[in-house]
């Protein structure tokens, strides 16, 4: 009897279970109600002008849905914020995010799956007469760059979490009137990478060719560009002490310890800077995130001309026929609230801004950020901005031209609860082995550098 | 004996008695002139970083060696500080948080202090032990609590939650006792003689004695209005009680999540220049602090 | 009676501190007790339901095993047995020295007030650019493009250039970046107070002093010091509370590795034990070293307030 009892439970809690992930599988349409929803990004004054424009619009579709938004600050604010908002149960509607912040957020399960909602097929009246499906249509989805659309299933369970907003890479800064002046090639391998900065020495010995802003980005990249083992989003998460890492690892302070690069942290300063610097002392190829091009781009003459022109192509890569570069940049996340129409009234509205063509245009255009869907390519405005792309003034739009080229070649690394530490020690363990001394065990040394990150990670998540 | 034949007098004893002779004086006045003016030099350059920072473009701020004059004079970071920034209203709530909370601090430490420096009760040494023990609990374990706190009062998004919450200060608390301790404790017994309530005598001798101590108070305070960041933040971060910090943190970020450091330097110099002001205001309350006291001669 | 009449006075006094104190201090503090013995507690892990957290020492435990908590305690002990007497006594003279002269001491107590007008952003990007070498320190093709102002002085008078903080920098070397920069923060608090107590010191003594023709020195050891005592017992008291939570100081230098790029986490502290465990959201372990730190405080503010009971003159 007690057996039956039990086993009866047993069923009962396993439906109730089902229940549960059933009930969140289903996406209730917008029914027209009155709801608020707050948004927290990190936008300047420049890109909320933007936004309040598309606002105005969104609502001369869905008068009933006032959406409120707030500049939290840097995306790290974003994040604190709202992992102590999540258990007074005030977090906002919708939010910036990068996949470690979402990864925190799970811990409470507060992030609502997108799945279903993109999938619905129900069909809203908008104020102005017009109707438009809930979900996503298949031609939206073939819209979207399909690597930075990916990024919002990489959290291990093959659900959708996040949507694309703008989107950014690492390109390779280079001197195009140094490197036109001396007849150098643009590096589009590692290999090649090398000879360059030989031959770069000897023409300037008091440079030091190249400077890589992220070491972290770095690290993670070598691993996709050698398909060797960084994370994963199921334990065991942290993989990357292998022969393999170690191998470009030490590859890489060899070329250090020659002066033919250096980082932003090694260095001590701006690796942009050195690369616009107009001392002795300069770089001649520079690799940093594609939304910071006006940053690559010497200070302007009196009349307005450069000192040099900047060039722009995708970084290097072990194998040049099969390409990797990080994807970066912010997404949104839905949070799950009580009232189903204000998730719904949510999903509305990060669906206008993911999919909105001019939206998509402008806020790009403003912020240098890479916009997530393709058609936006057939936008006037657009086309007209990225025709102009120079090394001069037009730099983020050649910036923006170069990663729109290199689309099939973006990764996303897993998300989960640790993966910031795991980003956090790769970069930290990029300077560390630079930074052996020659006369030193290299080789026991890198084994040791390695061995320590891997315990760090797994310090952090042992609770 | 007036102020002036006083000091003459005391010039006049020290060259007299110490048998300083006047070269031997000369030589260790300007020893002391010149250790002011060292530590001056090196208190005043992270300042001077301040303005030429905000004078400086982002690009030439990121410049590697970083300029120590800019190349290029940026007066227009500061109308962009003045003009991105909502400042006016920045500015009021700040001033109003500021104001009011110093007030209200001021009152209660007062009243605290006297009842720890002069009046007996049981448990008063106890309880001023466990006064300063929890000075000790770093600051970021009181905000996950405070906040849940502040949240079930329904305080959120209000004045109150940036005023209340840090009215009492154990710091100055500290301070000030340590300043009526100092007061003998013979105007106290004499003032009880005459049949002066503690109120009265609290008012009447022991505020004004301490002035200077109060004063500091009040600049320390108002400064931690004008740099509260992390708990205003979190609390009240909607444009109707926005503070001054939060206001420019917000304003000058990039969409990259960079801060535009040259802008904000100006916004934060142009926010500094009132603060500064009140100070060479305040300052000649800290220096007559002195001679207003009552037990000078 | 009087006796009754006065303890209620007392607390009548005390009534609006105690109240505050009660919510905003000690029910956060019996709050932080609790979630320091629930293993690996945090606030988002609770939201998300179907998970209890076992009562026990795991968090202490979890912390102190943490790879950087011994050198964590080491860092945290020297830098305030350093810092705290160094930033005193130099407040002391700048004090007395302020007090001492007539021409120009307005103009020099302002500057000494300016850090408080200053913005922190702008004292942590100055100190860090002050000792920073920009260049390839220590590799084979070593290139050099600024060694920063302190080691500009440093060669004008003829010396050698120090590693201060950057890769390949020695322990030492980025301790003394730390001691001159906590100095630095501390000096306009400590002045400001000091000054303060000097203005309210009885000039009857010094008068005395005159009289007897004490020198300057003993002027300052045998009358100032001791007049001062108090206050300079409250600031000795709260250096060191202050000094055991040092850690954005670091973070302003170093940034959040808490370290030279070589060897991260060289510097860090026990307030940075705290925040390891807060950026997981791991609000037990950040409970559980903020009871260790405070365990630390306690002890050392005992020693404190036990010498200055015998030292400290009213």
């Amino acid at each position: 009897m007690k057996k039956l009892v039990s086993m009866l439970l047993v069923l009962a809690m396993m439906l109730c279970v089902a229940g549960v992930s059933v009930a969140e599988e289903t996406a209730p349409a917008y029914d027209g109600s009155e709801v608020t929803i707050t948004f927290y990004n990190t936008m300047g004054a420049n890109l909320t002008a933007v936004l309040d424009a598309y606002i105005a619009e969104f609502n001369a579709l869905y008068p009933n849905i006032k959406v409120e938004y707030t500049s939290v600050g840097g995306y790290d604010d974003v994040r604190d914020q709202i992992s102590k908002e999540i258990p007074e149960g005030i977090q906002p509607n919708i939010a910036y995010c990068y996949p470690d912040h979402v990864a925190l957020y799970n811990l409470a399960k507060a992030v609502q799956t997108l799945d279903a909602y993109i999938e619905s097929d129900a069909v809203i009246t908008r104020a102005d007469g017009t109707t438009e499906v809930m979900g996503l249509t298949a031609e939206q989805k073939a819209d979207f760059i399909e690597g930075y659309y990916n990024e919002g299933r990489e959290f291990g369970d093959g659900l959708m979490y996040t949507m694309p907003l703008s989107k950014s890479t690492e390109v390779l800064y280079y001197n195009k009137t140094f490197f036109d002046a001396n007849g150098l090639t643009v590096p589009a391998t590692w290999a090649e990478l090398e000879e360059v900065c030989k031959k770069i020495i000897e023409i300037d010995p008091m440079s030091i060719p190249l400077g890589y802003d992220s070491e972290a980005n770095w690290f993670i990249t070598m691993t996709e560009q050698y398909n060797t083992p960084y994370t994963s989003a199921t334990a065991p998460h942290f993989l990357f002490d292998n022969a393999e890492n170690k191998a470009f690892i030490k590859m890489f302070r060899d070329w250090y310890q020659e002066g033919y690069l250096t980082t932003q942290s090694l260095y001590g300063a701006y690796t942009s800077g050195l690369f616009t610097s107009t001392s002795d002392i300069k770089s001649y190829m520079s690799i940093g995130s594609s939304a910071g091009a006006t940053y690559q781009r010497p200070a302007a003459n009196a009349d307005g001309s450069y000192p040099f022109e900047v060039g722009i192509a995708t970084i290097p890569q072990v194998d040049a026929s099969n390409k990797k570069v990080i994807s970066q940049g912010p997404s949104l996340c839905i949070f799950k609230k009580a009232n189903p129409q204000e998730v719904a009234a949510s999903w509305l509205f990060v669906k206008f801004l993911t999919t909105n063509v001019e939206f998509q245009a402008e806020f790009s255009i403003a912020s240098g950020y890479v916009p997530v869907i393709k058609s936006v390519m057939d936008n006037e405005v657009y086309a007209a901005n990225i025709a102009s792309a120079d090394g001069g003034a037009y730099i983020s739009a050649l910036s923006t031209k170069v990663c729109l080229e290199q689309q099939e070649a973006y990764y996303t690394s897993p998300a989960f609860n640790g993966s910031s530490t795991a980003r956090d020690q790769v970069g930290a363990l990029m300077t560390k082995c630079f930074t052996i001394p020659d006369g030193s065990d290299v080789d026991a040394l890198i084994d040791a550098a390695f061995a320590d990150a891997i315990a760090e990670c797994e310090y952090a998540v042992g609770w | 004996m007036s102020e002036n034949t006083f000091k003459v007098m005391k010039q006049r004893n020290m060259r007299r008695i110490s048998g300083l002779t006047e070269p031997m004086r000369i030589l260790s006045q300007l020893g002391i002139y010149l250790f002011l003016f060292l530590m001056a030099l090196i208190v005043l350059f992270p300042f001077y970083w301040m303005v030429i920072s905000s004078l400086k473009s982002l690009a030439e701020y990121k410049l590697s060696p970083p300029t120590f004059w800019p190349k290029q004079v940026l007066l227009s970071n500061y109308a962009d500080a003045f003009t991105t920034a909502n400042l006016g209203t920045l500015f009021m709530n700040t001033m109003y948080v500021g104001l009011v909370s110093t007030i209200l601090s001021l009152i209660i430490t007062v009243l605290t202090a006297f009842a720890f420096a002069r009046l007996e009760f049981k448990g008063k040494e106890l309880l001023f032990g466990a006064l300063l023990a929890t000075m000790m609990i770093p600051g970021e374990l009181f905000t996950i609590t405070n906040y849940s706190t502040v949240i079930s009062f329904g305080w959120l998004n209000t004045f109150t939650v940036l005023i209340v919450p840090f009215l009492v200060s154990i710091f100055y608390i500290y301070l000030l006792r340590q300043n009526f301790l100092q007061i003998p404790n013979e105007l106290y017994l004499a003032a009880k003689v005459d049949g002066t309530g503690d109120f009265k005598y609290l008012w009447k001798v022991m505020v004004p004695l301490s002035l200077p101590t109060l004063i500091s108070i009040t600049i320390l305070k108002m400064m931690g209005a004008w740099n509260s960041y992390i708990w205003p933040r979190l609390v009240a971060n909607d444009d109707a009680h926005r503070m001054i910090t939060n206001g420019l943190r917000n304003a000058f970020t990039e969409t990259t999540g960079d801060v535009n450091y040259p802008v904000q330097m100006a916004a934060v110099a142009l926010v500094s220049l009132p603060l500064f002001l009140v100070f060479v205001f305040l300052r000649k309350y800290i220096m007559s602090g002195v001679s207003r006291s009552g037990i000078k001669g | 009676m009087v006796d009754s009449k006065q303890q209620w006075k007392a607390w009548l006094y005390l009534a609006p501190a105690i109240v505050l104190l009660l919510v905003f201090t000690v029910w956060p503090i019996i709050n932080t007790v609790a979630m320091a013995f629930l293993e690996g507690y945090s606030g988002l892990t609770k939201t998300g339901g179907d998970v209890t957290f076992k009562l026990g020492v795991g968090n202490f435990t979890h912390v102190v095993a943490h790879p950087d908590f011994q050198q964590a305690l080491l860092n945290t002990c020297l830098l305030c047995v350093i810092t705290v007497p160094v930033s005193t006594i130099l407040a002391l003279l700048i004090a007395v020295a302020l007090n001492a002269i007539k021409p120009l001491r307005k103009a020099l107590q302002t500057v000494f007030f300016l850090p408080y007008v200053t913005n922190s952003i702008a004292i942590g990007m100055v100190f860090a650019a002050m000792f920073n070498v920009i260049g390839s320190v220590g590799t084979r093709r070593q290139i050099i493009s600024s060694y920063g102002i302190v080691n500009d002085v440093i060669m004008a008078l003829g010396g050698d250039w120090i590693n201060w903080i950057n890769s390949g920098s020695e322990y030492w070397a980025n301790m003394l970046v730390m001691v001159v920069y906590i100095v630095w923060n501390a000096l306009p608090f400590k002045i400001l107070v000091l000054l303060g107590g000097l203005q309210s010191v009885n000039k009857q003594y010094y008068d005395a002093a005159k009289v007897d023709s004490t020198p300057r020195w003993r002027v300052l050891t045998r009358i100032t010091v001791p007049l001062l005592s108090p206050m300079i017992a409250y600031v000795i008291i709260t250096g060191f509370i202050g000094g055991f939570k040092e850690y954005t100081s670091i973070v302003g230098i170093f940034g959040e590795k808490m370290g030279p790029v070589h060897d991260p986490g060289r510097l860090n502290t026990m307030v940075g034990m705290i925040y390891d465990s807060l950026e997981r959201d791991n609000q037990g372990g950040a409970s559980a070293a903020a009871l260790i730190l405070f365990g630390i405080i306690l002890i050392v503010t005992m020693i404190n307030l036990y010498v200055s009971k015998k030292r400290v003159h009213y």
